[in-house]
């Protein structure tokens, strides 16, 4: 499941920004380091985070399902297809930089993707809308965030009611992969139809409640923003950019 | 005191060949409850957004004729609540308050206006929950609230009662003839003329896209 998960973990009890810069940090790092070490390091950075956060377990399904399709065809690229030398490993004849490549690239990607989902799972996006109005972000910038951390389990919901509607009227989801496939039709046109046509009556409700005032929107329950939230942002902007600096520098990470 | 003003008006969406409005001439005051009738197509939605400023601002569409709004707060609820919730607020209460806050009102205002709408529509007991999970019917009494903390000096609604029962139905009735009686002006399309002419100053009995009857609503929807 994509989407938050109500708690009281310390992520959930934070303000939005410190998840969002925490895993904003770990997307920044896995791009600045580049050896597989080091990259294991982030990633198992990213798994501590969805730890912290109590959701571990609900964000190791969508990230498994993203992650070993991928990781599959990195190490089929890169490390079976890949450059010289080889050596061999559990039978198999295997590109040595080629499995490094495979090795930072998959962990870059799982590092990224645990850290992201954990930031979906912990994030409230009514607290998240309080925080950015509290600051003065404008609406359109806070609808485009909060309505992309909201995508998926919004669609999701639309499309088991259409499915629900869909099967009422005989619609049959079981059998073949073919028949699976020609199920889908029945589902994705009134999906995509039917967002269209709630966009419009969306912009029109939202303008009637004032979005386009041009006025400073009230915060009404702003979420606290503790000192030692704003240091630890303020560290985590200080480490990344010294792992570039390193990074640049040919420290070797 | 006039709030909306149409002479010879006219609107056509964009990409239609044809107008949906034609030639309407009409002056709404504050105070006044109209109901709006006439079969599918006869442009009743249509009115309710160039009557609410939404088209063409909005809406995409061309508009004829003259058209004057004195409005300056006004607020529109659609048949389908679930289409105009925000998807920014996870209670009742945040989704209440939300159009007041983007108007930018000191919050105590704010907080007060969104009880009191509660109160109105009759949702001050689902304040805590998570809009997702009402009822059709608890829905659109949310949305008929949100558009009430705006505190509108003219509220335009689509078939409102499309999700209540038909003692819901009668409460929001006398609930929109009070906030008439209280000033603002009262656009309510809606098919079900029985109830809607119980409570209404003023009929309109649209066809298409013209004013084909204007008058008491006892004699225009009979």
């Amino acid at each position: 499941m994509i989407g938050y998960v109500p708690g009281v973990s310390p992520l959930h009890r934070a303000h939005p920004y410190t998840p969002l810069a925490t895993a904003g940090a770990l997307l920044l790092a896995a791009f600045a380091v580049t050896t597989p070490a080091t990259i294991g390091v982030i990633a198992v950075l990213a798994v501590a985070l969805a730890l912290l956060g109590g959701v571990l377990e609900r964000v190791a399904r969508p990230a498994f399902v993203i992650a070993v399709p991928t990781w599959t065809l990195l190490l089929v690229l890169h490390a079976l297809l890949g450059p010289e030398p080889f050596g061999v490993l559990a039978g198999l004849r295997v590109s040595e930089p080629g499995l490094t490549r495979a090795l930072v690239l998959g962990g870059r990607l799982t590092a990224i993707l645990v850290a992201f989902l954990t930031v979906l799972a912990v994030v409230s996006p009514a607290r998240l809308v309080e925080a950015m109005t509290a600051r003065g972000v404008s609406f359109a910038w806070m609808y485009l965030l909060v309505s992309t951390l909201t995508l998926v389990p919004r669609l999701r919901e639309r499309a088991a009611r259409i499915l629900e509607a869909q099967q009422c009227r005989g619609l049959t989801l079981g059998g073949s992969p073919l028949a699976r496939v020609a199920a889908l039709g029945p589902l994705v046109l009134p999906l995509v139809l039917g967002a269209l046509v709630e966009v419009d009556e969306q912009v029109l409700a939202l303008d009637a409640r004032g979005v386009t005032s041009g006025q400073r929107r009230t915060a009404l329950d702003p979420p606290a923003d503790h000192t030692m939230e704003r240091v630890w942002r303020v560290v985590l902007a200080v480490a990344v950019v010294g792992l570039f600096a390193a990074r640049f520098a040919g420290a070797g990470l | 005191m006039s709030v909306v003003r149409l002479a010879g008006a006219g609107f056509t969406y964009a990409g239609a060949a044809e107008p949906s409005l034609r030639d309407l001439t009409l002056d709404v005051r504050s105070g006044e409850l109209v109901a709006l009738a006439g079969p599918a197509g006869a442009g009743t939605t249509t009115l309710l957004l160039v009557a609410g400023g939404y088209a063409p601002r909005v809406i995409a569409g061309t508009l004829t004729g003259e058209r004057v709004i004195t409005a300056r707060r006004p607020a529109i609820v659609f048949a389908a609540p679930w289409t105009q919730l925000t998807g920014l607020c996870q209670t009742v209460r945040a989704e209440v308050a939300f159009g007041p806050a983007s108007h930018g009102r000191p919050r105590e205002a704010v907080l007060a206006a969104t009880e009191r709408a509660m109160r109105q529509a009759q949702v001050d007991h689902l304040g805590g929950r998570d809009p997702a999970t009402l009822s059709g019917g608890e829905l659109q009494r949310v949305i008929v609230a949100s558009a009430l903390a705006l505190e509108p000096d003219l509220l335009v609604l689509d078939d409102p009662a499309a999700e209540l029962d038909p003692a819901a139905t009668d409460a929001l009735y006398t609930l929109l003839r009070e906030v008439a009686a209280a000033g603002a002006a009262v656009f309510v399309a809606t098919p079900d003329v029985e109830r809607i002419v119980k409570v209404a100053t003023r009929a309109l009995l649209l066809g298409r896209g013209r004013i084909v009857k204007d008058g008491v609503p006892a004699e225009v929807l009979a």
